[in-house]
């Protein structure tokens, strides 16, 4: 029973199409091809909730991801710099822990100084189940960035390869007329 | 099975001819020649002979031999990788061969496609030859019965040729033979009759059904997937590729093929047996409260599985496997601030639980911290002072952990089990070779991590359960081919082809009955069986009166 974070797909992986080896596997949607609005929402860890509706009109970026992952912990200062950079954008930032509690949660936040906040999704897995129709992420971590409209607009399987990647995706999205 | 015509090659009665002839060709024998549809007849010819279909068998159990000699990458990815670092030179020359890959690799495809191709050209024919005989009437009595494999004449006195000849119809076709009656002039009078048919349907059935079970297992094999997620009670499971523990999948199936449903453990009961000295504490009952969500609003159902009762979601079974215990397990830092709070699977080892897993701290605590922890239900001490589980349920549960502090080896961004702790870059700090005890932990209770790094608390002990989540579209096309392959094996074994002639003339006053049979292949019943038949159609014309009816 090994458990977790793939960073290299497992058998899937010749089937062709987005299908991936390897960490760091980038699928571009042009935005004529773009599916349906994705909406989901959760529990924080930080207290309260969270709507994806809230937040149409922005660029948002969905992190999926947990404490114990190896990758996780690599990228969580990407993401957390990023987050910074694109703050005045208004690019919404959200994690979806998808294994710890709260405690666990946020405890990894404070080591990574991770300052926006996750969607708590062991026990309900509602955000996992909204994203399993379209593009479904297939491996901790996931990088989703959705459009204006809420459509996923690109993603990053498995570990960020580099910062620049998800830079440039966040910038092609925000450049996209609103 | 085809069989070309060699007539043409032969080159007999020569000596017959005048002397002067002029042989034209002065050769011996000589092929016609070939134009390339006659090249493509022969081709097909020799592809479609049974040889060819026989050799081909033989070859693509050979090519089998190297795919258990040398690691394959859809078996044991991890001993190809060995492989090439042993010996990169001839892992290479191998590769290019595609020896890590046999079953997918060309000369092994074209193989079992020749093999197919021959399969399905040899059946072709077969059945529509069969088509015509079984609508076909069986061939006219040959003129001399006497030269058939199984012959006999009776003499019946007292009938009539007519009578004799009807009677016997009767005969064959209550032994469900399909007859024609044959008028020799003459006054002679027979029939021919044939049966057995179902041999060939049945061979022919026994092959279709066997290319439908490779077709099944060559395509269908595709979409199949199959995966494994530990759940503890009160979580749920997402079908999707990111939320399974382990995953193996055919080559078509996508992300899309994952039917999006999500499974949540509401509760999972375990019954014990109570009332059997014997069986005491030995499981009676696993099962396992569920609840389906599909993505609509209103497709919320409730459901169970037990073992062997798996759960049909969305094309997907969902079976039980194992369970177990997953204690709710938080660490304080020294100022009282939760930084790990985590139901940890703790994984069976023994029949009465003794469990034993793993707890990782990565973040909150001045070091990072690692707990190898044994939990047992109900703790019972050995003579020695070993602690065991005495009994599978939660009559006295204490879980003992101990305690590593340093680099988990998780920041590297190289991914790990979760049930294993890697000790390498960390220090005990409890427990084992530490000289300070392992940490001792009941239900509610809390005890203090060396070094005043903080507290940990065993809060409650929910269970876990495994499940296996399977997709296989095959399994009915899978059985049906195989039922209709062993049918057919039956009938082309135990039903019999025979014909059967019979010929009545009048000589004298006599009647002569004469009886031929004639076997398509192999059969040792067939002289009883012209017997027996014969002694019936006797009986009917002569009826004996052993007994008068009272």
């Amino acid at each position: 029973m090994l458990t977790g974070c793939a960073s290299e797909s497992t058998d899937l992986s010749d089937a062709g199409g987005d299908y991936i080896t390897g960490t760091g596997t980038i699928t571009e949607i042009p935005r004529t091809e773009r599916g349906a609005r994705i909406s989901f929402s959760g529990e924080l860890d930080t207290g309260g909730t969270a709507d994806s509706d809230d937040w149409l009109g922005s660029v948002v970026v969905v992190n999926f991801w947990y404490a114990a992952c190896p990758p996780c912990r690599a990228e969580a200062p990407d993401l957390e710099s990023l987050y910074q950079q694109f703050l005045p954008d208004g690019v919404v930032f959200i994690g979806v822990d998808v294994r710890d509690e709260a405690a666990t949660a946020l405890a990894f936040a404070e080591t990574f100084g991770i300052t926006y906040p996750s969607i708590l999704d062991t026990r309900g897995g509602e955000v996992q189940l909204a994203f399993a129709g379209e593009i479904a992420p297939n491996a901790v971590p996931t990088t989703i960035v959705l459009d204006r409209d809420g459509r996923v607009a690109s993603r990053i399987i498995g570990q960020i390869p580099d910062r620049s990647v998800l830079e440039t995706l966040i910038e092609d999205v925000i450049g996209e007329e609103g | 099975m085809t069989r070309t015509d060699d007539a043409r090659a032969s080159g007999i009665v020569r000596q017959d001819r005048p002397v002067d002839h002029v042989d034209q060709f002065e050769e011996a024998i000589r092929t016609p020649r070939l134009g390339p549809s006659g090249w493509a007849r022969w081709a097909w010819r020799q592809l479609t002979s049974m040889r060819t279909a026989l050799l081909l068998l033989l070859l693509l159990a050979l090519a089998a031999v190297p795919g258990s000699l040398v690691p394959q990458r859809s078996a044991d990815p991890n001993g190809v990788v060995q492989y090439f670092a042993r010996d990169r030179a001839t892992a290479e020359v191998l590769d290019w061969f595609q020896l890590f890959d046999v079953y997918s690799s060309v000369w092994f495809s074209a193989i079992y496609l020749l093999l197919f191709l021959s399969l399905i050209g040899c059946l072709v024919p077969r059945i529509r030859h069969h088509l015509t005989a079984i609508r076909s009437a069986p061939p006219l009595t040959p003129k001399n019965l006497g030269r058939l494999p199984a012959h006999r004449v009776d003499v019946v006195d007292d009938a009539t040729v007519a009578r004799a000849i009807e009677e016997a119809e009767r005969e064959l076709r209550s032994s469900r033979y399909r007859v024609v009656r044959v008028d020799e002039g003459q006054g002679r009078l027979s029939l021919a009759a044939e049966r057995g048919y179902l041999r060939e349907t049945g061979n022919l059935v026994f092959h279709l059904a066997l290319m439908g079970m490779l077709v099944t297992v060559a395509i269908g094999g595709g979409f199949k997937y199959i995966g494994q997620r530990v759940l503890v009670e009160g979580q749920t499971f997402v079908n999707s590729r990111l939320a399974f523990d382990s995953f193996d999948a055919g080559r078509f199936v996508s992300d899309d093929s994952l039917a999006p449903f999500s499974l949540t453990l509401d509760r999972f009961t375990v019954s014990y047996v109570t009332d059997n000295v014997n069986a005491l504490g030995l499981a009676s009952s696993f099962i396992a409260d569920v609840t389906i969500d599909g993505q609509g609003s209103d497709s919320r159902k409730s459901a169970t599985i037990e073992v062997n009762s798996p759960l049909s979601v969305a094309g997907s079974e969902v079976y039980l496997l194992g369970n177990g215990y997953a204690p709710l397990i938080t660490v304080r830092d020294p100022s009282g601030t939760v930084v790990f709070s985590d139901t940890v699977p703790f994984l069976p080892q023994d029949s009465n639980l003794t469990s034993l897993g793993v707890v990782k701290v990565p973040d909150g605590l001045t070091r990072q911290v690692g707990m190898i922890g044994f939990f047992y239900p109900t703790r019972a001490t050995t003579s020695s002072g070993a602690s065991y589980s005495s009994y599978p349920d939660l009559v006295f549960p204490v879980l003992t952990l101990n305690v590593y502090v340093g680099d988990l080896g998780l920041d590297a961004g190289n991914p790990k089990s979760v049930y294993q702790l890697d000790t390498s870059a960390m220090t005990e700090v409890a427990g084992g070779e530490s000289g300070v005890s392992a940490l001792e932990l009941t239900p509610g209770s809390r005890a203090d991590l060396p070094g005043g790094l903080g507290t940990v608390e065993l809060e409650e002990i929910p269970r876990f359960a495994s499940f296996d989540i399977a997709h296989d579209p095959t399994q009915i096309p899978a059985l049906a081919t195989s039922i209709a392959a062993l049918v057919g094996l039956g009938l082309s074994l135990f039903v019999s082809r025979r014909r059967i002639w019979i010929r009545a003339t009048q000589l004298r006053g006599d009647i002569h009955l004469e009886y031929g049979g004639l076997a398509r292949g192999d059969d040792p019943r067939l002289l009883p069986a012209v017997e027996s038949l014969a002694r019936r159609v006797s009986d009917r014309l002569t009826p004996t009166t052993p007994k008068e009816p009272a």
